[in-house]
């Protein structure tokens, strides 16, 4: 537990907590730096003054991770998760709060853009819960857009154990109307973050989170993206990492389908179905469970709305010249279609959900 | 000594009748004007004074009391001078009594006895009880619109007195000028939109109030300025009513009333009192009244003041607007269709994925509008660009006349059914004046299930379904089709992403 004291100390830095925690057991270092011993060289003199005022520091954390039902762990410590070991950038303190076995599963990342397509959201979400149908953890940020998205897919699944990578403190939810998913992953798989309890989400985490979100991905599926954004500093440390990077292909006219556009361009391999994931995972395809489509089965009329909402957001007055229908008649079909669930509106756009 | 004269002063939308008494007495020579006059009526006496000096009149150089009767707290304005004039005439021996029997007297007076126009004619001469109605010529056009052929036009003091003393018949009036039809845009001219379309044929059929969400340039402005040529003529009450308001809030009406209704579209910078009506000492009907048997389109809606905003909801639901004062409230008519358009959110890209603003800022901007007043749109749709197949084919789109002519069936059947626009079906009358199929209800309890559609949304949906029936298929029950289609025409303004 003390381990989370050294890495709740004001002025710590990833470097500074990396030397501390290698200096042994955290327990000793605590009690050393509080003591004014001083064990790392290099230190500026007004770090240590700031350190040694922080005595009772290990047991007010050990309080709130206690109130957060949040465990920590250190890198030499037996229960640090084995994934991260080989790892070149490993967290030297890891907050967590959920069961590190949800790691020993085949584990594949979905990334994507926070402001995603509803056709995106959608399949994130189908592809996470047929990856856990498939025994496959889903590892995501859980952040708004396609991550939570994701997460939600696999939470579908009965028994799935997600793994959820965060950019704040374990207990500070953020987005906070993603409260619910985060429990849920907490509950049933495992939420890790690098940052002590309280921490705020700040933007220079998030870069941060992305590289243990890496680090934890056998496979890195990336769903939408523009050509520049956090999915694409994943991309990057999970190249790094040997980790395999597939992305969805999207209609070149979508601003959220150039990222992942320009990653099958540089040679990684699409991803249109769970199947295409199986296959980069070496796991055994011939007998791919999916999730069952119980949606209702669309109309010949229906079917000639939703080809032309397909792959593209379509406004109604595009679906109006491009079935030939009137307004009544657009109205009439793409209602259905969303009783349905088959098609989503958003903000005056139509995207078809498949 | 005493004489009672008939004239009007402006009060809330149609005027108010005034009696001016006047009294001549001994005492010291004065002059005092009591029943709460308001300043401009205070300053009467100098202009009457000049004025009757100025038509060869003596003034009489004793006590003179001048009282305003009727309703209302600070009454007047310088349309009171040719009635005091006239009293302190009568009052003065110069006048005969019996000639200002039922004649009321409406004008502001120059230093040199000339009549003046007065703003607001066409409610004056309304309010006024006379069979006759003397006005300034210049205000001869408006008075005539209002005062049933009662009017009669005089050019200063001193033929009047002739005219009074029997010396000379009545002027003959002024020709009224020819009537100009208010010019109203065509809906050929806009390309595309059917969407847009759609929800303004609902809305002028039914009277649903309409709420169109989308970025700048889409063409939001451009569509509510169509409706008022959707809307059916005004009759000769409607229209006379809003050449009354239009007079009484200090705008010149239109000769003769107009059978095009109103559209008003107020800047976002309105103040609560230009826009509902008030102002002191006289309550001015606002932007609400003028918009009366017509259109007030509120343009970038999010822009207006919580105040203004929340001060339509009141109106919205009595169709009219009560203005208290201290001393007395003055009611205004306000029976208008309410068009806004608001974008999307501060950066206005509505495109999937387009919009940078995060998803507080979304909200924020949204909730600007307050709930009660979003929930009172019956048509809430999104608005966007038109394509550019749209835009380049050159084609026009159905013109305002035959969409009109739709509308007027499906109002009248509505009328002929209960008696009021769809809009105005209550909701214990729903069942019966719209009736569903099992297939509607099965569409609307999908929705209401899924949580698209709340408890009070639904029945704003029954009456849009009635309306979408009434102008497609006649009085038919509603079936799942047109419950789709209503549903699509009440989206929420915000839907969350992702």
């Amino acid at each position: 537990m003390t381990a989370a004291a050294l890495a709740a100390l004001p002025l710590m830095t990833r470097v500074r907590l990396s030397r501390l925690v290698a200096c042994g057991e955290p327990h000793h270092t605590f009690r050393a730096v509080v003591s004014g011993e001083r064990p790392l060289a290099g230190v500026d003199e007004h770090v240590w003054e700031a350190w040694e005022s922080c005595a009772g520091l290990d047991e007010l954390i050990e309080e709130r991770c206690a109130d957060a039902a949040v465990w920590v762990t250190w890198r030499g410590a037996h229960d640090y998760p084995s994934q991260l070991l080989g790892d070149p950038d490993a967290p030297a303190v890891l907050f967590g709060r959920g069961t590190t076995s949800a790691l020993d599963a085949r584990r594949v990342g979905i990334v994507g853009t926070r402001r995603c397509t509803a056709a995106g959201a959608h399949l994130a979400r189908r592809l996470g819960a047929d990856l856990a149908l498939n025994g496959v953890a889903v590892v995501s940020g859980l952040a708004r857009g396609i991550d939570v998205n994701a997460h939600r897919g696999a939470l579908s699944v009965d028994g799935a154990a997600p793994v959820g990578v965060v950019a704040s403190g374990p207990d500070v939810v953020y987005p906070s109307e993603h409260s619910r998913e985060w429990s849920d992953v907490a509950r049933r798989g495992l939420l890790l973050s690098e940052w002590p309890p309280g921490t705020e989400p700040d933007r220079h985490r998030f870069p941060l989170r992305n590289r243990i979100l890496a680090a934890l991905s056998e496979v890195l599926v990336v769903v939408e993206s523009r050509a520049r954004g956090g999915s694409m500093i994943t991309v990057t440390e999970a190249a790094r990492r040997g980790a395999t990077v597939m992305a969805v292909p999207g209609a070149p006219t979508l601003a959220v389908a150039e990222g992942t556009n320009n990653l099958l361009k540089d040679g990684c391999a699409p991803v249109t179905d769970v199947d295409d994931v199986l296959v980069a995972l070496g796991l055994d395809n011939s007998r791919t469970a999916r999730q069952v489509d119980t949606r209702p089965v669309p109309t010949h009329e229906e079917e000639t709305v939703l080809a032309v909402l397909h792959g593209v957001p379509r406004t109604v007055e595009e679906v109006v010249v491009a079935c030939g229908v009137d307004a009544f008649g657009a109205g009439r079909l793409l209602g259905s279609l969303e009783a349905k669930g088959r098609a989503r509106h958003t903000n005056g756009w139509w995207e078809a959900l498949r | 000594m005493y004489a009672a004269i008939s004239s009007a002063t402006l009060r809330g939308a149609f005027g108010s009748p005034v009696t001016v008494e006047v009294h001549i007495g001994n005492g010291l020579p004065g002059f005092t004007v009591v029943g709460q006059p308001d300043e401009a009526c205070r300053e009467s006496r100098d202009r009457v004074r000049a004025a009757l000096l100025s038509s060869g009149h003596e003034w009489p150089n004793r006590r003179i009391t001048v009282n305003l009767a009727g309703e209302g707290d600070k009454k007047g304005g310088a349309a009171l001078d040719l009635a005091v004039a006239v009293g302190v005439l009568v009052a003065g021996g110069a006048v005969p009594k019996e000639a200002v029997e039922n004649i009321s007297f409406v004008g502001e007076l120059g230093l040199d006895g000339a009549l003046r126009p007065v703003a607001g004619a066409a409610p004056l001469a309304h309010a006024a009880e006379g069979t006759r109605v003397v006005v300034p010529v210049g205000s001869f056009a408006e008075a005539d619109v209002a005062g049933r052929g009662r009017a009669s036009a005089v050019a200063d003091l001193a033929s009047l007195v002739s005219v009074l003393r029997g010396d000379e018949p009545w002027p003959g009036n002024p020709t009224v000028p020819e009537p100009v039809v208010r010019a109203v845009p065509d809906l050929a001219d806009v390309a595309g939109h059917p969407v847009a379309r759609l929800a303004l044929e609902v809305a002028a059929a039914g009277g649903h109030h309409l709420l169109m969400v989308g970025p700048p340039g889409s063409g939001k402005s451009m569509l509510a300025a169509r409706l008022p040529g959707l809307l059916p003529p005004l009759g000769q009450k409607e229209a006379l009513e809003c050449a009354l308001i239009r007079g009484a809030a200090g705008l010149a009406a239109e000769v003769p009333p107009s059978p095009v209704p109103p559209f008003r579209a107020p800047h976002h910078s309105s103040s609560l009192a230009a826009v509902v009506g008030g102002g002191s000492p006289h309550v001015r009907p606002g932007e609400i009244s003028l918009a009366h048997n017509g259109v007030l389109f509120l343009d970038e809606m999010s822009e207006f003041a919580p105040s203004v905003l929340d001060g339509l909801r009141q109106p919205l639901e009595d169709k009219v607007v009560r203005i208290g004062r201290a001393r007395s409230a003055v009611e205004l008519p306000a029976g208008f269709l309410l068009v806004a358009a608001t974008n999307p959110c501060p950066c206005g890209d509505e495109r999937p994925s387009g919009c940078g603003c995060t998803p507080q800022n979304r909200h924020r901007w949204l909730r600007r509008i307050s709930g009660p007043l979003l929930d009172r749109f019956d048509i809430r749709v999104w608005i966007t660009r038109p394509t550019s197949v749209s835009m380049l084919d050159g084609q026009r789109g159905e013109p305002t006349v035959a969409v009109a002519r739709r509308v007027a069936a499906a109002r009248a059947l509505a009328v002929s059914r209960q008696g009021t626009v769809n809009a105005g079906i209550s909701v214990e009358h729903l069942d019966v004046h719209a009736p569903m199929t099992p297939a509607a209800m099965e569409v609307f309890a999908r929705a209401l299930d899924s949580g698209t559609l709340t408890a009070r949304g639904y029945h704003r949906c029954r009456r849009l379904a009635r309306t979408v029936a009434d102008l497609r298929d006649g009085d038919v029950t509603v079936d799942g089709d047109h419950a789709r289609v209503a549903l699509q025409l009440r989206r929420e303004p915000g839907t969350p992403r992702g």
